[in-house]
């Protein structure tokens, strides 16, 4: 809200700075966002404004006074009201809500919506520009001058913050006012214009032929003030804050009434703001004020009482604040304070309360009336923070908990996450951190088919942005783009991975199944510089990023890992592998499908990983058992076999034959080298040279040992596989 | 025969010390060292003289030889080393080429700046605890004490689902659920990603991450939200510290304040980083409010307890001199190899 100083002033006896009072309200709970240095269109005036952000519980501060009292009671100064005359008023507390009273009708239909309407009839007005010192205020205020009896009204809202309306009475059709709620279909034409379609939720002032104005939210073209207006039906109304803050925001239409019927307005303010606000209008406007003013409502507002115990707040608080302090500082709001000693200490005597010193008079209990203003203070809790505002966030003590209730540590499964994020950042690839939504579109760009997991999607309904509808089911398409956006700024090297979450639907009942994915995408080199290096040295390929998978498999302590040809949507056919743990399927590992390559504009096929990391990790220790170095010595034979080059003689195939028949010594079978050579060995044959370890625990092997190992495995490798076997 | 013992020692030396190449090294040792050498001869010569001279003769002639063989070891030496220098010319590399090392990487901005504030409340006795991104309403809003239907809930500019899923616009709603499965007391902080519906620019985004602590137990009070902020704050950002609390409105916390540390850029004089307030504002703080407890099942008479929210973007930005929120979700390797 815009606050002009010397406005403020009027109602604030001290002479503090702007800058030093902006200061004090933003420490005490009003925040000052900027203290502006205003001068008016026709330049005759100048003034600073503070510009404040009012919290959406604090609606009492959304005005001059409201302003000015707050800022009293932390300045410990004066603070005056303006000066008003409540007129005679007919009948309150009516049962039926509705009331005659001259020329005048009001009936409130809907009690819910709003409890309480005043109004005020004035005859004889001159409608005609308000003098220079209003118009120079509204402007300080950011209103727009209107004519001096509306500007009265909006000077009333801004003064105390009483939204008011000015109907021409005259158009009232039998001067009648009926609060109730619209009918549907029912059609409004409000002051900015525009038609309103109004519904069963609509609260309106109508006349006997239809709707006059949107309850607190904005009046209608047809009844408003005009130039010749000469009699005003002045309505001062209270509003519930909830059916108000519906309509506005179905029509999109927050106005300077509903801002504040939103947040609260003092249902004892009507009867203020329409005295105040006739006495403007008579100033400017002439006229006069034609019989009593009339009050619709069928209960009185009443001030709430709160009991409260001084050695409560100094609990809450960990402050030392003596009874005679605190009282002062309710007090200093306005709050009526009534002091009782206890005979016996309530609810504090239980041995879990700190020790209270003795000027905290634990033995005390305190009434607070708490004025009709502050709706947001209901209980005991409310005026210990009201107190600790008063006083000063800034003057209670700092201390740290004196419990502890142990150390700190990280879970199991938080300090595996950490360890696989520095696995594969040693191994050079960068951490990437993507938006959690996606569109449709990234599943159709990674192919994925209409059956698959990854399309059981939750969709936003107001989502930020286009693409933007779906909450991620994988975190290809991130990276994806991530690299894509690299390559556009030609950057050639390309080594991302993300631990991030992917949500899967499980349909309207229940949360998604939020599952984690380490995924990552590899394309170009991974090297500092690469200069005469030969290719395969050179380039993240899939064996590359295979072997920092099994470099994080062994980090985390996987014992049995292993890969097999697979098919992935997005991946190539031909080159994707399924990763296997303990026999559970935990991910893929492939290049990216050409489809997939082109759709994100990628210079040649980047590798892509994503595996479900939280099956990853149930299969993960956090440490290893220690296994002692081997004493004998090794005995190693190197054996190549040349097979078919098929999917029946993969290099798994291979050693998976030569450990089920090596024998109780054989301890490793790796493979070294593999090449093909169609002059050499034949169409669709392959050579593939692998290492045979073999070591006894306790001695060193005898050469016949050995070849009698070697001999068994390469028989079987004969009879199974058909292998050609040559031995060095 | 001492006389001549000295004259071969002195011609000796001057042959191994002014020896230019390996080979003539070689040849002065023949001469003087070999084993018809000169010393041998001399040696031989001691028959020759009186019987009660011979012990010192004897002695200065071992002396001699050990003194010239460690002459003839250093000269060695050093003609070899020579010998591996005049290689150079021929056998040599380029150091200046790039190196060829696998690269490696390090934690992305925002991860880190979070690693080092969960650092710290470690070390205080916090535990970390996650939670779900989707919660319902009852998360969402309703436990964390926000009246239904409230302009309090327009600030959170919540993504929604359905009526009753939602996007946490806030780790908070983690708060109810450590609560819900733990007695008292509790030392929690909790990272994650929150969403809020902002446009996308340089300082807003629609995915961001908070850090959300939570403490409750026997006597906790305000004093030690403050005391506690103040040891994070000093943590993150050096002894000289200090915070600032001012008044602010959270539905599920009462009494509310919104914290800030001094600039660490200007020391609290006032710069650009810090808009010449001299603070930086970290985040929403306060008391956890008796109807949170409450719905939780806490004895709200006996637990008090703080909780607060900390916005990690902000604090990644002003800590590395990152000028836009964007850039840490870019996945841009040229940014993520500078850290
Ligand atoms: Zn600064």
């Amino acid at each position: 809200m815009r606050v002009p100083y010397t406005w403020l002033l009027e109602y604030l006896k001290t002479e503090i700075p702007a800058e030093e009072l902006a200061e004090v309200l933003t420490m005490g709970g009003l925040e000052v966002e900027e203290v502006e240095e205003w001068t008016s269109a026709d330049g005759e005036a100048t003034d600073q404004v503070l510009l404040t952000s009012v919290t959406s519980n604090r609606g009492d501060l959304l005005s001059m006074v409201g302003v000015a009292r707050h800022a009293a009671a932390l300045l410990d100064c004066e603070f005056e009201m303006p000066d008003y005359h409540i007129p005679a008023i007919e009948n309150p507390n009516r049962a039926d809500a509705d009331l005659t009273q001259g020329d005048s009708r009001i009936t409130i239909e809907d009690h819910e919506g709003c409890p309480r309407y005043s109004a005020l009839r004035l005859v004889g007005v001159e409608v005609r520009e308000s003098p220079q010192w209003m118009r120079h205020r509204l402007e300080a205020a950011g209103v727009r001058p209107i004519n001096n009896v509306v500007d009265a009204t909006n000077y009333v809202l801004w003064e105390l913050g009483q939204p008011l309306h000015a109907f021409d009475h005259k158009l009232l059709v039998d001067g009648h006012i009926i609060v109730r709620r619209a009918e549907p279909g029912e059609k409004l034409v409000t002051i900015d214009g525009v038609t309103r379609e109004l519904t069963r939720d609509d609260l309106v002032i109508a006349d006997p032929k239809g709707p006059v104005a949107l309850a607190g939210v904005m009046g209608g073209t047809d009844t408003e003030m005009r130039d010749r207006t000469k009699n005003v039906l002045l309505e001062s109304a209270h509003f519930n804050p909830t059916m108000i803050r519906r309509t506005a925001q179905r029509l999109g239409l927050s106005t300077e009434a509903s801002y504040r019927f939103e947040r609260h307005v003092d249902p004892n303010l009507t009867l203020p703001g329409m005295a105040r606000a006739a006495k403007l209008i008579e100033q400017m406007a002439g006229g006069d004020v034609a019989g009593p003013a009339m009050d619709v409502r069928r209960e009185e507002f009443a001030p709430r009482s709160i009991e409260m115990r001084p050695a409560r707040t100094n609990y809450v608080l960990g402050t030392e604040l003596p009874t005679d302090e605190q009282v002062e500082l309710l007090e200093r709001i306005e709050f009526e304070v009534k002091r009782e000693k206890l005979e016996q200490p309530e609810g504090l005597e239980q041995a879990w309360l700190r020790p209270v010193p003795e000027s905290a008079q634990a033995a005390e209990r305190l009434t607070v009336r708490v004025p009709t203003s502050r709706p947001d203070i209901e209980r005991e809790i409310d005026l210990i923070e009201e107190i600790a505002i008063i006083h000063g966030y800034n003057n209670i003590p700092t201390t740290l908990p004196v419990n502890t209730s142990g150390a700190g540590t990280r879970t199991r499964l938080q300090k595996l996450e950490q360890r696989a994020s520095e696995v594969m950042r040693a191994a050079g690839l960068c951490e990437n951190i993507s938006y959690s939504m996606m569109g449709s579109r990234d599943l159709d760009f990674l192919c994925i088919p209409e059956d698959a997991r990854e399309r059981e999607t939750l969709c936003l309904r107001d989502p930020a942005a286009e693409n933007q509808e779906l909450m991620r089911t994988t975190l290809l398409p991130g990276l994806l783009s991530a690299a894509q956006r690299n390559v556009h700024q030609r950057v050639e090297d390309v080594a991302l991975f993300e631990i991030g979450r992917v949500f899967i639907d499980r349909g309207e009942l229940q949360l998604p199944a939020e599952e984690k994915r380490l995924s990552a995408i590899t394309l170009g080199s991974a090297r500092t510089s690469t200069w005469n290096l030969p290719d395969q040295y050179e380039k993240m390929d899939f064996f590359w990023l295979k072997g920092v998978i099994e470099q994080l498999l062994e980090r985390l302590h996987i014992k049995d890992a292993s890969f097999e040809r697979a098919e992935h949507p997005s991946m190539h056919p031909g080159r994707t592998a399924r990763i296997i743990v303990d026999g559970e399927a935990v991910g893929y590992i492939g290049e990216a499908a050409p489809d997939v390559q082109k759709t994100y504009d990628l210079p040649e096929p980047a590798v892509l990983v994503e595996i479900d990391f939280d099956t990853l990790l149930d299969h993960a220790h956090l440490l290893a058992q220690y296994e002692p170095q081997p004493r004998m010595p090794a005995a190693i034979r190197d054996v190549a076999l040349v097979v078919n080059d098929d999917e029946k003689h993969t290099a798994a195939r291979l050693v998976n034959v030569a450990e089920q028949h090596g024998g109780e010594f054989l301890q490793e079978v790796r493979v070294f080298d593999v090449y093909t050579d169609a002059e050499r060995l034949g169409e669709n044959r392959k050579s593939v040279a692998m290492r045979l370890t073999f070591r006894h625990p306790e001695r060193t092997l005898r050469d016949e040992e050995v070849d009698e190992a070697v001999n068994r495995i390469t028989n079987q490798l004969r009879r199974k596989l058909g292998a050609e076997v040559r031995t060095w | 025969m001492e006389n001549r013992l000295r004259d071969m020692a002195e011609a000796a030396r001057k042959a191994l010390r002014e020896a230019t190449s390996l080979d003539e090294l070689e040849e002065a040792r023949i001469k003087y060292l070999g084993r018809s050498g000169l010393l041998r001869e001399i040696q031989q010569g001691i028959r020759d003289i009186a019987e009660e001279l011979r012990p010192q003769v004897g002695r200065m002639i071992n002396e001699t030889r050990n003194e010239l063989e460690r002459l003839l070891e250093k000269r060695r030496e050093a003609l070899e080393a020579g010998r591996v220098h005049e290689r150079a010319g021929t056998d040599r590399i380029d150091v200046t080429l790039p190196g060829r090392a696998q690269r490696v990487a390090g934690r992305h901005p925002l991860l880190a700046t979070l690693d080092d504030m969960l650092e710290i409340f470690l070390g205080l006795g916090y535990t970390i605890a996650e939670g779900p991104e989707v919660e319902t309403y009852y998360y969402g809003f309703e436990a964390l004490n926000y009246p239904a239907d409230h302009p309090a809930m327009d600030e959170q500019m919540t993504f929604y689902v359905t009526d009753d899923m939602l996007l946490r616009s806030q780790t908070s709603t983690v708060q109810i659920r450590v609560m819900e499965r733990t007695k008292p007391p509790v030392r929690v902080v909790v990272p994650g990603r929150c969403f809020r519906r902002d446009t996308l620019d340089a300082t807003h985004s629609h995915t961001f991450h908070q850090l959300e602590g939570l403490c409750v137990d026997e006597g906790i009070t305000f004093a030690d939200l403050k005391g506690t902020l103040l040891a994070f704050a000093r943590g993150m950002f050096g002894e000289e510290a200090q915070v600032r609390f001012r008044p602010d409105f959270f539905p599920f916390t009462e009494p509310s304040a919104e914290f800030a540390v001094t600039c660490f850029v200007c020391s609290g004089e006032g710069c650009r980083v810090c808009s010449g307030t001299g603070w930086i504002e970290l985040g929403g703080a306060g008391m956890v409010d008796p109807n949170v407890l409450e719905g939780v099942g806490y004895d709200t008479e006996r637990y008090t307890g703080f909780a607060f929210g900390v916005g990690i973007e902000r604090f990644a930005m002003n800590r590395y001199g990152i000028p836009d929120m964007r850039l840490l979700y870019s996945g841009d390797m040229r940014l993520l190899r500078q850290f």
